[in-house]
C-alpha cells in the first residue's frame, strides 16, 4: 500500500514538474521523479498528466472540481478524517477554496492527499504507512517556504493531530502488548522522534495555532489572497462520481487510486455510475461489487436498499462472463443471501414493490411511499429472475465441479439455503398475487424436490419450515412428501403456462414412479397424452420425459412387472444412446464429430451427478427383463423364420455376442452376469441363473433390493419351467406335473396354473391328465410343404396388413374406413378387427416412435441420423 | 359382505329419487342396519317435495317424536306452486293436444315454434312452463305426469341445456315408473346426444352435484360416468340389456371411462359378460369376445379395483387355479345376491360361471376326474355329473368327450387343428380385407369429411394398448 502511494506522490510531482515548468522549475530536481511508475499510474494522475501535456485548463477544472466537492460535501466529511480538530475544518476549507494559482492549488491539494492518508492509516495502526506520508509531507512543507509562501494551516493542524493521537497510539501499545507487528512499531518510534523534531521546528506556528486557531488561519487567508486571482472557471462536472471520488474519505481505493466515500445522498449517483459501466470491456467487475457492498452498508432508507441490492446481485452475477464457467461460489452465497434480505425488505414493506415493467422514474431521486402517487414505490427489477438465475447457476457449478469430490457434497449442502429462497419467493409472490413468477418459481421448487428420495425433501422442507416466511404449500405435520408433491404439482396444474404444466405432470410421474406407485404413474402418463406432444417440446422438457419414463420402467421392475419394465426400457436402450438421452454423459458418436457448438451446448444440458440414474443399473434391470421375457420365446420358436421376430434386438445382439465367445470366464461386469444366467436358464439350470443374478453388485444401489431379489428368483423358477416345457417338449410324450414341480422348487399348483396358461394360450400343444397328473404332448411334426403354406399364408397376411397400414398413412386418420367395412360378417370381421388391433399396437409402441424420431432429426439436427442408424 | 357392498359408491352419481330403490333394497337385505338405513331414507327424503314419505319416515324412525312444523308448510307450499305451474302449463298442452296442431308440427323445431306463435300465440317462456311443471312434479314423486310433460317440452324446445337436462329428466321418470322399453329408448338418445355434443352435458337441474368445470372433455367424461351408472337400472331390467351392455360398455369411449372414473363398474360389466355367455345368434364379435376383453382391463385395473366377481374372472383366465377361482365364486355368488341390480339374476349367474369354469377346464385338460370337477364347480358328485352329462351334451365337444364311469372320469380327445384347417383360417379374412381397402381408396373424398367427427371425440381416458417411448430428445 505503501509503495502504491508513494508512487502516487512521487509521479504527482511528476506530472507537476511538466506542467508547472515555469514556476517551479528548481523543485523538480529535488524530489527526483520516479518516473517508473508511469505505467502503474492511476487514473487520477493520468488525468493531470494528460491535462499537462495538453491543456492547462483541465487542471484548473480538477482543481475547481476539487473545490466545489469540498462545498458539496460539507463539513461531515472533514470532521471525519480530521478528528482531533473541529472548529477549524470550515476555515480550513475556504482556505484551500481560495487557493486559484494553479501550482499553489496543487501543493496544498497534495498536501491534504497526504494527510488523508495519513489519517486512514492512523485508522488502521498502520505506522509505516503514516511515517513515509509525513516525510513526505515534511518536505512538500518545506518546498513551500523554499517558495516562501506561508505554512499551511493544513500542515499545523495534521501535526497537532498527529501527536494526540501518537500518544494515545503509544498509551494504547503500552497496555496491549504484542500488538504490534516490529516494522509497525519501529515506525511508530521513529515517528514520535520525528514528530517531536518538528514540532520544535513548527513550534512558532503550532503556539500560535493553538492559542488562536482562527486567528492563524485567517492570517493566511489575508496571505493567500493577496497573491491570489480566483479562477472562474465552472465547466460542468465530467462525472459527478468522479469528483465525488477524489475528495471523499477513502473506504475504498478506486482503480485510480482515487478514494472513493460512500455516503447515504451520494447513493444514487454511484448506483447510476455502476451502471453505466456495467457491461464496458474494462469495467472492473469485482470493483464494482466492492463498491455496491459499500453501498449497501451506507444505505438508510428501504428504497436505497433496494435499489442496491437490486444492483448488486445483478453484478455479482455478472462477474461471470462465460456461458460455461460457473459464478464463484462465494458470489454465488453472498448474491443468495441479498436476494434473501430483498424478499425480507419487500416482505415487510408492502409499500414497495418490484416489478418489472414501470413508469420511468428519476433514477437519482429519493423516493417513498409517500412520494408516490398510490402509495406504492414501483421499482424496475425481477426477483424472480434472481431466482432463476440462482438456480441455474447452482445447477451449472454442479456441472463443473468433479462429483465425487468433497466440494461436491459441500455444494451441496448449499442446496438447502437455495430451497429455503426459493419458498421466501414463493411466498412473497403469494403474499403480492403475482401468478405469473408464482407459477415458476414453485416449478422451481418441484423440480428441487420431485427426484430426491423422502428423507432428503423432509430435511429441505424443515430447512423452509424453519424460516419466518413460509409459503402457503408446506410438508404437512404428516410428512408426507406425495402429498406435497401432489399440491404444488395442482398448482401448477392450473397455470396458464402449457410448459409448466406439461413439466410439473412429468415431475409427479416421476415421483410417482419413484415412491413403486407404477399404476399410478402409468396411467397418468397415459391419460396425459404427452407421448403424442412430447416431439415437439423444447430439449429439457424432452429429457424430462425421457428420465420419467425410464424411472417408471424402473418403477415397474421394482414391482415385478417384468413384461412392462422390458417394454417401457426397451425404446431407450434401443437407441444404445441411454447416456446422452437422459443428459447424463456425452455419446461418442463413431462417425460425425460435433461441432463446438453442439458440443457446448450438449454440454450445458447435463444433469448434476446426484439427480442422476444410474445407467448400469438401469441396464441391469433391462437386461434382467429382457432375459425372462426373452429366452421362454427363444425357446418356443423352432424355425429360424420365426427367430427374426425378436423383441429386444440389443438383448439378441448381446445374446450372439456371447454365443460367439469361445471361453468363457467367470463373470465379472454386469452383462457377464446376465449372458451367463441366460444361458443357464436356456439349460434350464434355474438355479445357477438365479445365483448369477444375484449376485450382480449393481442391486445394491435399489431401493429394497432384497424384496426385488426375491422376486427376481421367483421369476426365474417360473421362465425357466417354460424355458424347460418349450425346449424340451418334443422330447416328451407324457412329463409328470410332480416331477416339474420338484425340479423348479414350485408347488404343484403353480406348476400347474403356469402349464394351464401356456395350454389356454396356446403357446404349448399339450393338455393335462388329471387321473396320472401329467402332461401329455401332442406334437404334430410339420411337413415342408406344410411348413411353407403357413408361412406363405403369414406373408401374405403381412403383405395386407402393409397395405392397410399404407392406406391408414394416405388418408390420415387411422382405421376409421376399416370400421366401416366391418359391416360384413361373422369370423371375417373380428379377424380384421383383431389383426388392425395388433398392427395399431406395433405401429403404437414402435413404428410411431422410430419414425418420428428419424423425422425430428432429419429437421432439426442434421445429418447425425445415418450415424446413429449404421450403430443400430 | 358390507364391504362388498357398492351402494355408497355409486349413490353420488344417482339422482336423489333413484337412490329410493337403492336404498329400499338396502333394508331389505341385511347388509347394513336397518335404523341407519332408515335414516337414511329419511334424509334423502327431506330434500324432495315428497312431503308425506318424508313424514312416515320421520315416524317411523323416531316414533315418539312430534312431526316438525316445517313439514306443513312445506306441503303446502309444494301444492300451491303445484297450481301455479300447472294452470302455466295447461296452456300450452291445451294447444298441443289438439289434433290439428299436432298434425302441424314438423321435424323442425324452429318452424314449430313460428308456427305455435303466430297461430296460437304460444311463446317461448310458456314452453319452458312445460319443463318446470315437469320437473316439479318429478320432485314430488309424480313420475309419469313428470316424463309426459318433459317429453313434450322436448319437442318443442331449442334450448340446448334445457334439452339436456330434461333428457335426464325423462330417463329418470322412465326408470322410476318401471317403463324399460321407453327408457332404453331414451337412454339411447341421451347417450347420442351426450356423444354428439362435447359440452355442457351434465344433468344440471336433476343431480345434484354440478360440476362447475368449464373443460367440455370434462363435463363429457361426468355425463358418461352418469349414463354409465343410470343405464345399470335399465340393462338389468330390459330383457335384451345385458347384451346391450356389453356392446355399450365396450365401446372405447365408455371402457375408458370406466377405467378413469368409475373401476367399480366393472363387476356390472364381468357379470353381465358372464351372464350372456350361452347368448348366441345376432350379437356382435364384441359381446363373443367380451370376455377376454374384460379379463385383460380387469388385469389393468386390478390396482384400483377388486371384489369377488373379478378375481373370479382373474383366477380363471389370467392364474388358471381352478382351486382359488371356485373359493372366489362362492363369494361372488353372495355378493351377486345382495347387489341391488344383480341379485335376480344369482342362478343364472352361478349357472354360466359353471359353464366357464368347466369349459376352461375341459378344453385343458384329457382326462378329469369327475369328482374333481363336481368340486371345483361346488356341487356334488351326482348332481356334479349329471351337470357334466348336460354340458357334454350342449356344447359342441360333445363328439370328443366321452365318460367313462367305470373309472369315474371324462375323457376328452380332441385332435390337432389339420394343417389345411389353419392356413384356411389364418387366409379366410384376407379377400375381404381387400375388398375393404380398395372401397376406402375409392372414397377418400367422403373420409375426409368425416375426420373433423373423428377428432372431436376428446380423449378424456386412457388408450390401454399404448406403452410410453422415450423420446429422443437430448440432441
Amino acid at each position: 500500500m505503501s509503495r502504491f502511494f508513494r508512487q502516487a506522490g512521487d509521479s504527482d510531482s511528476d506530472s507537476e514538474s511538466s506542467s508547472e515548468e515555469e514556476l517551479m522549475s528548481s523543485d523538480d530536481e529535488g524530489t527526483k521523479p520516479t518516473t517508473t511508475a508511469k505505467p502503474a499510474m492511476s487514473r487520477f494522475l493520468r488525468t493531470a498528466g494528460d491535462s499537462s501535456s495538453s491543456d492547462s485548463d483541465s487542471d484548473s477544472e480538477d482543481e475547481s472540481d476539487s473545490d466545489d466537492d469540498d462545498e458539496a460535501q460539507g463539513s461531515k466529511k472533514k470532521s471525519r478524517f480530521i478528528r482531533t480538530s473541529d472548529s477549524e475544518d470550515d476555515d480550513s476549507d475556504e482556505d484551500v477554496k481560495r487557493v486559484v494559482k494553479s501550482a499553489q492549488a496543487k501543493r496544498l491539494d497534495e498536501m491534504e492527499a497526504s494527510g488523508k492518508l495519513m489519517d486512514n492509516a492512523l485508522k488502521i495502526n498502520d505506522w509505516v504507512a503514516i511515517s513515509s506520508e509525513f516525510d513526505k509531507l515534511i518536505r512538500m512543507v518545506q518546498r513551500q517556504q523554499n517558495v516562501a509562501e506561508p505554512i499551511p494551516p493544513f500542515f499545523i493542524r495534521t501535526l497537532t493531530g498527529l501527536e494526540t493521537s501518537l500518544n494515545s497510539a503509544l498509551a494504547k501499545e503500552k497496555e496491549a502488548k504484542k500488538k504490534m507487528n516490529a516494522s509497525n512499531a519501529r515506525a511508530l518510534t521513529a515517528m514520535k522522534q520525528k514528530v517531536k523534531k518538528v514540532t520544535k521546528e513548527y513550534e512558532n506556528d503550532v503556539k500560535q495555532f493553538q492559542t488562536d486557531p482562527e486567528k492563524f488561519e485567517s492570517d493566511y487567508l489575508a496571505l493567500v489572497s493577496t497573491e491570489a486571482q480566483p479562477q472562474k472557471v465552472k465547466k460542468v462536472k465530467k462525472a459527478a462520481g468522479d469528483s465525488e471520488e477524489e475528495d471523499d474519505d477513502f473506504t475504498t481505493v478506486g482503480k485510480g487510486g482515487k478514494a472513493m466515500q460512500f455516503t447515504a445522498e451520494g447513493i444514487y449517483k454511484n448506483l447510476q455510475l455502476v451502471q453505466e459501466a456495467r457491461g464496458k470491456k474494462n469495467t472492473d467487475r469485482t470493483e464494482q461489487i466492492r463498491i455496491l457492498e459499500k453501498l449497501l452498508e451506507v444505505a438508510v432508507t428501504n428504497y436505497q436498499r433496494i435499489r442496491v441490492l437490486l444492483a448488486l446481485v445483478s453484478c455479482r452475477f455478472d462477474n461471470n462472463s462465460s456461458i460455461s464457467a460457473h459464478v464463484p461460489i462465494d458470489l454465488w452465497l453472498a448474491a443468495q443471501k441479498e436476494v434473501d434480505q430483498l424478499i425480507a425488505i419487500i416482505a415487510e414493506n408492502p409499500a414497495y414493490s418490484i416489478q418489472e415493467i414501470t413508469e420511468d422514474y428519476d433514477e437519482l431521486a429519493e423516493r417513498s411511499p409517500e412520494t408516490e402517487k398510490d402509495g406504492i414505490v414501483r421499482i424496475r427489477g425481477s426477483i424472480i429472475s434472481f431466482v432463476d438465475r440462482m438456480d441455474d447457476e447452482f445447477t451449472k457449478s454442479l456441472q463443473n465441479i468433479d462429483p465425487h469430490g468433497t466440494e461436491y457434497v459441500d455444494r451441496l449442502k448449499d442446496e438447502k439455503g437455495l430451497y429455503c429462497t426459493i419458498c421466501r419467493s414463493q411466498a412473497l409472490y403469494e403474499k403480492l398475487g403475482q401468478d405469473e413468477p408464482l407459477g415458476r418459481v414453485v416449478m422451481r421448487r418441484l423440480e428441487h424436490i420431485y427426484s430426491k428420495p423422502d428423507a432428503v425433501v423432509s430435511a429441505l422442507e424443515a430447512a423452509v419450515a424453519a424460516a419466518d416466511f413460509t409459503p402457503s404449500i408446506a410438508l404437512d405435520s404428516s410428512n408426507d412428501i406425495t402429498s406435497l408433491i401432489h399440491s404444488l404439482c395442482t398448482f401448477l396444474y392450473r397455470s396458464h403456462n402449457s410448459l409448466l404444466r406439461t413439466r410439473a405432470m412429468l415431475c409427479h410421474i416421476y415421483h410417482y414412479a419413484l415412491h413403486n406407485k407404477f399404476h399410478t404413474a402409468r396411467d397418468m402418463l397415459l391419460m396425459s397424452h404427452l407421448q403424442e406432444s412430447i416431439h415437439s417440446a423444447d430439449v429439457a422438457t424432452q429429457i424430462l420425459y425421457n428420465r420419467t419414463v425410464v424411472q417408471l420402467g424402473l418403477s415397474a421392475f421394482r414391482c415385478g412387472l417384468i413384461k412392462e419394465s422390458q417394454q417401457t426400457l426397451q425404446d431407450i436402450f434401443g437407441t444404445q444412446r441411454v447416456k446422452e438421452l437422459l443428459a447424463q454423459g456425452v455419446h461418442q458418436q463413431r462417425y460425425q464429430v460435433l461441432s463446438p457448438e453442439q458440443e457446448k451446448a450438449e454440454r450445458q444440458r447435463q444433469l448434476p451427478f446426484h439427480m442422476h440414474i444410474n445407467t448400469e443399473l438401469l441396464e441391469a434391470a433391462f437386461l434382467v427383463s429382457s432375459m425372462l421375457v426373452e429366452i421362454p420365446l427363444l425357446a418356443s420358436i423352432d424355425s429360424e423364420e420365426q427367430k427374426r421376430k425378436t423383441i429386444s434386438k440389443s438383448f439378441r445382439r448381446l445374446m450372439d455376442f456371447a454365443d460367439r465367445q469361445v471361453f468363457t470366464g467367470p463373470p465379472e461386469s454386469t452383462r457377464d452376469h446376465i449372458m451367463q444366467a441366460s444361458k443357464a436358464l436356456q439349460d434350464g439350470e434355474w438355479e445357477k441363473c438365479r445365483d448369477l443374478i444375484q449376485d450382480i453388485k449393481i442391486w445394491s444401489l435399489m431401493p429394497e433390493c432384497a424384496s426385488v431379489k426375491e422376486m427376481l428368483a421367483k421369476r426365474i423358477q417360473e421362465e425357466g419351467l417354460r424355458t424347460y416345457l418349450f425346449t424340451y417338449a418334443p422330447h416328451y410324450s407324457t412329463l409328470s406335473l410332480s416331477l416339474l414341480s420338484r425340479t423348479f422348487s414350485l408347488s404343484l399348483r403353480q406348476v400347474t396354473s403356469i402349464v394351464s396358461k401356456m395350454i389356454w394360450n396356446e403357446e404349448l400343444s399339450a393338455s393335462l391328465d388329471q387321473a396320472a397328473s401329467v402332461v401329455v404332448f401332442h406334437r404334430i411334426e410339420l411337413s415342408r410343404s406344410q411348413q411353407l403354406s403357413q408361412t406363405l399364408a403369414d406373408k401374405v397376411n403381412a403383405l395386407v396388413e402393409q397395405n392397410e397400414k399404407a392406406l391408414d398413412q394416405k388418408l390420415g386418420q387411422a382405421t376409421s374406413w376399416q370400421s366401416r367395412g366391418e359391416g360384413g360378417q361373422g369370423d371375417k370381421r373380428e379377424q380384421t378387427g383383431e389383426r388392425r388391433r395388433g398392427g395399431e399396437r406395433s405401429r403404437g409402441a414402435r413404428g410411431g416412435a422410430r419414425g418420428g424420431r428419424g423425422a425430428r432429426f432429419a429437421q432439426g439436427l442434421g445429418n447425425q441420423m445415418s450415424g446413429a442408424q449404421r450403430n443400430r | 359382505m358390507a364391504e362388498y357392498d357398492l351402494t355408497q359408491t355409486i349413490i353420488p352419481y344417482y339422482d336423489r329419487h333413484l337412490v329410493f330403490p337403492l336404498l329400499a333394497h338396502l333394508s331389505e337385505s341385511d347388509t347394513f342396519p336397518v335404523e341407519q338405513v332408515q335414516a337414511a331414507q329419511y334424509e334423502l327424503a327431506k330434500g324432495t317435495n315428497m312431503v308425506d314419505y318424508a313424514v312416515s319416515l320421520f315416524q317411523q324412525l323416531y316414533a315418539d317424536q312430534e312431526v316438525p312444523s316445517e313439514f306443513a308448510a312445506k306441503r303446502e307450499g309444494a301444492v300451491s306452486t303445484n297450481e301455479r305451474l300447472q294452470q302455466e302449463a295447461q296452456a300450452v298442452l291445451d294447444v298441443i293436444e289438439n289434433p290439428e296442431v299436432a298434425q302441424a308440427l314438423r321435424q323442425d323445431k324452429m318452424q314449430n315454434l313460428q308456427y305455435l306463435k303466430e297461430h296460437y300465440n304460444v311463446t317461448l317462456e310458456q314452453i319452458n312452463a312445460l319443463y318446470n311443471f315437469g320437473k316439479f312434479q318429478y320432485t314430488y314423486g309424480n313420475y309419469s305426469g313428470a316424463a309426459d310433460y318433459l317429453y313434450h317440452f322436448r319437442v318443442l324446445s331449442t334450448d340446448a341445456d334445457l334439452t339436456m337436462s330434461s333428457h335426464w329428466g325423462k330417463l329418470a321418470s322412465d326408470i322410476l315408473t318401471g317403463k324399460w322399453d321407453v327408457a332404453l329408448e331414451e337412454l339411447n338418445t341421451l347417450r347420442e346426444a351426450i356423444d354428439s355434443r362435447a359440452p355442457s352435458a351434465l344433468p344440471g337441474a336433476f343431480s345434484s352435484p354440478s360440476g362447475s368445470t368449464s373443460d367440455p372433455a370434462l363435463m363429457q367424461l361426468h355425463s358418461r360416468t352418469w349414463l354409465l351408472h343410470w343405464s345399470l337400472f335399465v340393462y338389468f331390467n330390459h330383457p335384451e340389456g345385458r347384451t346391450l351392455l356389453l356392446e355399450t360398455f365396450l365401446t372405447p369411449t365408455y371402457l375408458n371411462t370406466i377405467q378413469t372414473s368409475c373401476p367399480w363398474i366393472l363387476r356390472y360389466l364381468a357379470t353381465a359378460a358372464i351372464l350372456s355367455r350361452k347368448s348366441t345368434g345376432t350379437t356382435s364379435s364384441r359381446v363373443r369376445h367380451s370376455i377376454r376383453e374384460i379379463v385383460r382391463v380387469i388385469q389393468m385395473e386390478e390396482y384400483q379395483y377388486q371384489d369377488p366377481v373379478t378375481n373370479f374372472l382373474k383366477e380363471l383366465y389370467v392364474e388358471f387355479d381352478f382351486e382359488a377361482a371356485q373359493k372366489d365364486l362362492s363369494k361372488a355368488e353372495t355378493v351377486v345376491a345382495n347387489d341391488f341390480f344383480l341379485g335376480e339374476f344369482r342362478d343364472e349367474f352361478l349357472d354360466n360361471a359353471r359353464y366357464l369354469i368347466s369349459e376352461a377346464y375341459c378344453r385343458i385338460h384329457q382326462r378329469i376326474d369327475i369328482g374333481d370337477l363336481s368340486d371345483r364347480l361346488n356341487l356334488d358328485r351326482d348332481e356334479g355329473e349329471k351337470w357334466i352329462v348336460n354340458l357334454i351334451r350342449e356344447t359342441r365337444m360333445g363328439a370328443d368327450a366321452k365318460i367313462d364311469l367305470e373309472k369315474n372320469v371324462i375323457e376328452i380327445n380332441r385332435p390337432p387343428q389339420p394343417i389345411y384347417q389353419t392356413v384356411i383360417e389364418k387366409t379366410r379374412g384376407l379377400a375381404f380385407r381387400t375388398q375393404a381397402l380398395g372401397a376406402a381408396m375409392v372414397r377418400p373424398q367422403q373420409q375426409q369429411q368425416q375426420q373433423p367427427q373423428q377428432q372431436q371425440q376428446p380423449q378424456a381416458a386412457i388408450t390401454t394398448e399404448a406403452q410410453p417411448a422415450v423420446v429422443e430428445g437430448a440432441r
